[in-house]
């Protein structure tokens, strides 16, 4: 913890150093007057990177990915029949918060491991897969992983894989490996019989979208980040349609400060954690999942 | 060569513990090894219960009963126990912890660390639990212990690792069932999940023909003040900080997760199951005009406790429950493992000495 805090104190003051730099470098360009029209952009935010590689990341963080996620609440739905009536103090949109907050960092300590895991080493894909459905203890987060986890796949195949999977965009020896890997967890799903007592591949979503991610070209942080940002962006489009809130006051959220902070705590927590000390840290997250098959009414499939 | 001191303890290491329990002709199951060392503590009994009847084809043998004891009824920091146990195929096994609950304990530091600016702002030693149990064909085993008793500031993780033997089908397959628990702390000091602390990990791995493990189901809890050194120098931050767990169990004042397996258990899953999907729905109306308004059912047991259960693969049934305390779980396990009765029939009613 101590290295770590210390390594994002010299990553700030890099910034910081190179921030002066460049804006030393446009005070002095325009007291000398040399450089003319060109430059006079200069104070805009500078691209600090090629747009290119990010295309990638602006088609996986898009909330229009045909993935289903809109159909699934993360127990949200549960949650809010379970603390009905709320207690007089307590408002709604407070209690939202609440379950948001547990949300993210319940799905950052049973998730992000194996996103990162299969980053990292695209070819256990299969017993990540395993033993993330091992460690999924509720059929009802069971099918909402997998069914996501397959439009993941069938988006890759039908749509990315044209143009990830070779040529000019394929993003080296590690996205090459991580396209085979794909292929042939592809190849298994489709050959596995679905019998209740089988324990073939079952197309969780977390390392999925670890190894797609690699394929596209993505860095580690961007993948978690992003993976992140989506359950984000589920749980507050679930809210909408649940009347939590409305749809400004669910971007509101999504822009602020304190979702962004909380994301980065809980990637930078779990960054190095094996796959075997994912965990739940919400238990009652479990219960309220897991329940959700015994509302009344339902508007969500988890 | 020399000779080996015939008083020279079995086991190296403090804490560690190895029971084999083999099933010997005709049908006298008995335990060929049984070695502890301090802090641990095993005690056998054999009772002369025989079932009577049972869900399992092969003839039945008769339970043993294991005692896990520690030393004062806790763990203290540092303390690390390591149990393995062996069920040849056949064999049954009770295991309980009769002194009560596990207490978690947590012991001041000494004043005179050095280098420490303030004494007593020290994180404590973790104490540890592992346990290990293989357990073979048409074996069964019922561990049924209580709850885990953190108290404050205490650290806590625990390993338990059960391997079943999957060469087999159906009837012939293994049987388990076991309980993990853990409770806010001591109420009666006023302790509200105040340690810092409990790591518990459940995990069943079985080995086909040719070795290679698989693992089938893993239940991972992780209850963290997310404490480290550097919080702790920083009065404010220590609490700002505190309270975490609390927020995340809320309402909860204990937590436990039961695994049922195999063919023994067969009847208690699928009573677990009914149990669930019977359930009263959350949120129903009633809509017709004419009829009297709903009678507010009387409070029984399954209101009081939120509980799921579900069949997740491999013929697993698992049943997640939260309880506002001690009592109500245990009150609400003891009335559903008595009503239903397989384990009062197959195991004698010591097995279930804890609820």
């Amino acid at each position: 913890m101590i290295i770590k805090s210390c390594v994002q104190v010299l990553e700030k003051e890099i910034s910081d150093l190179e921030h002066r730099l460049q804006d030393a470098k446009a005070r002095l360009a325009l007291v000398s007057g040399q450089e003319t029209a060109g430059d006079s952009y200069l104070s805009l935010p500078q691209d600090v990177v090629p747009l290119l590689p990010n295309h990638a990341l602006f088609l996986l963080s898009d909330s229009a990915l045909p993935l289903g996620s809109f159909a699934y609440s993360s127990g949200l739905e549960s949650y809010l029949a379970h603390n009905k009536p709320l207690p007089p103090k307590v408002t709604p949109v407070a209690s939202f918060h609440r379950f948001l907050k547990l949300s993210i960092t319940s799905i950052a300590s049973t998730s992000i491991p194996y996103v990162l895991a299969a980053y990292r080493q695209s070819g256990d894909l299969e017993t990540l897969d395993n033993d993330m459905d091992a460690s999924t203890p509720c059929v009802v987060a069971q099918r909402a992983s997998i069914a996501q986890g397959r439009a993941l796949i069938g988006v890759w195949e039908r749509a990315f894989r044209g143009t990830y999977a070779s040529g000019p965009f394929l993003a080296g020896v590690a996205a090459a490996k991580a396209v085979t890997a794909i292929e042939a967890f592809s190849d298994a799903l489709k050959s596995c019989v679905d019998t209740a007592d089988a324990l073939g591949p079952r197309g969780h979503f977390a390392p999925l979208w670890g190894i797609v991610c690699l394929a596209m070209g993505m860095d580690a942080h961007q993948t978690a980040y992003v993976f992140m940002l989506n359950h984000a962006k589920a749980l507050l489009s679930a809210a909408v349609r649940a009347s939590v809130m409305g749809p400004y006051q669910a971007q509101a959220v999504l822009a602020s400060k304190g979702l962004q902070d909380i994301i980065i705590e809980r990637i930078d927590r779990e960054w190095d954690t094996p796959v075997e000390d994912a965990g739940q840290v919400v238990p009652p997250l479990d219960l309220w999942v897991g329940r959700h098959e015994l509302l009344y009414s339902r508007i969500f499939n988890s | 060569m020399p000779i080996k001191s015939p008083f020279e303890a079995c086991i190296a290491k403090p804490g560690q513990g190895n029971v084999i329990l083999s099933l010997l002709p005709p049908s006298n199951p008995t335990l060929t090894t049984l070695t502890y060392k301090y802090p641990l503590k095993l005690l056998t009994r054999a009772p002369h219960y025989v079932p009577q009847s049972s869900a399992l084809s092969c003839p039945v043998s008769r339970p043993v009963h294991l005692h896990l004891l520690t030393y004062g009824g806790g763990l203290l920091p540092g303390d690390h126990i390591d149990v393995s146990i062996k069920l040849e195929p056949q064999t049954r096994m009770v295991v309980t912890t009769p002194q009560g609950s596990t207490k978690i304990f947590k012991t001041e530091p000494n004043t005179s660390v050095k280098g420490r600016r303030a004494p007593g702002r020290v994180l404590s030693d973790k104490s540890r639990q592992t346990l290990n149990v293989a357990v073979g064909r048409e074996a069964a085993l019922c561990y049924l212990p209580d709850p885990a008793v953190p108290y404050k500031d205490s650290r806590y993780e625990q390993v338990q690792t059960f391997t079943i033997d999957s060469t087999t089908k159906d009837s012939q397959r293994s049987s388990l069932c076991m309980l993990d628990w853990v409770t806010q702390g001591r109420t009666s000091r006023g302790e509200n999940w105040d340690f810092h602390l409990w790591r518990g990990k459940n995990e069943i791995w079985t080995a086909d023909e040719s070795g290679k493990k698989k693992l089938l189901l893993r239940d991972s809890l992780i209850l963290d003040e997310e404490l480290d050194e550097v919080c702790l120098e920083n009065e404010d931050e220590t609490l700002n900080r505190s309270g975490l767990i609390r927020e995340r169990t809320r309402p909860h004042g204990i937590v436990g997760t039961l695994i049922l397996y195999g063919p023994v258990f067969e009847s208690l899953a699928s009573f677990m199951m009914d149990r669930f999907t019977s359930l009263p729905r959350i949120g129903a109306r009633n809509w017709s005009s004419s009829a009297p308004a709903a009678v507010e059912s009387s409070p029984n047991f399954d209101s009081k406790v939120t509980f799921t259960a579900a069949r997740v693969r491999a013929g697993f049934v698992l049943v997640k429950f939260g309880a506002s305390d001690f009592e109500t779980a245990k009150d609400w396990l003891g009335n559903i493992f008595r009503e239903e009765g397989t384990v009062l029939n197959e195991f004698g009613e010591e097995a279930l000495c804890c609820l």
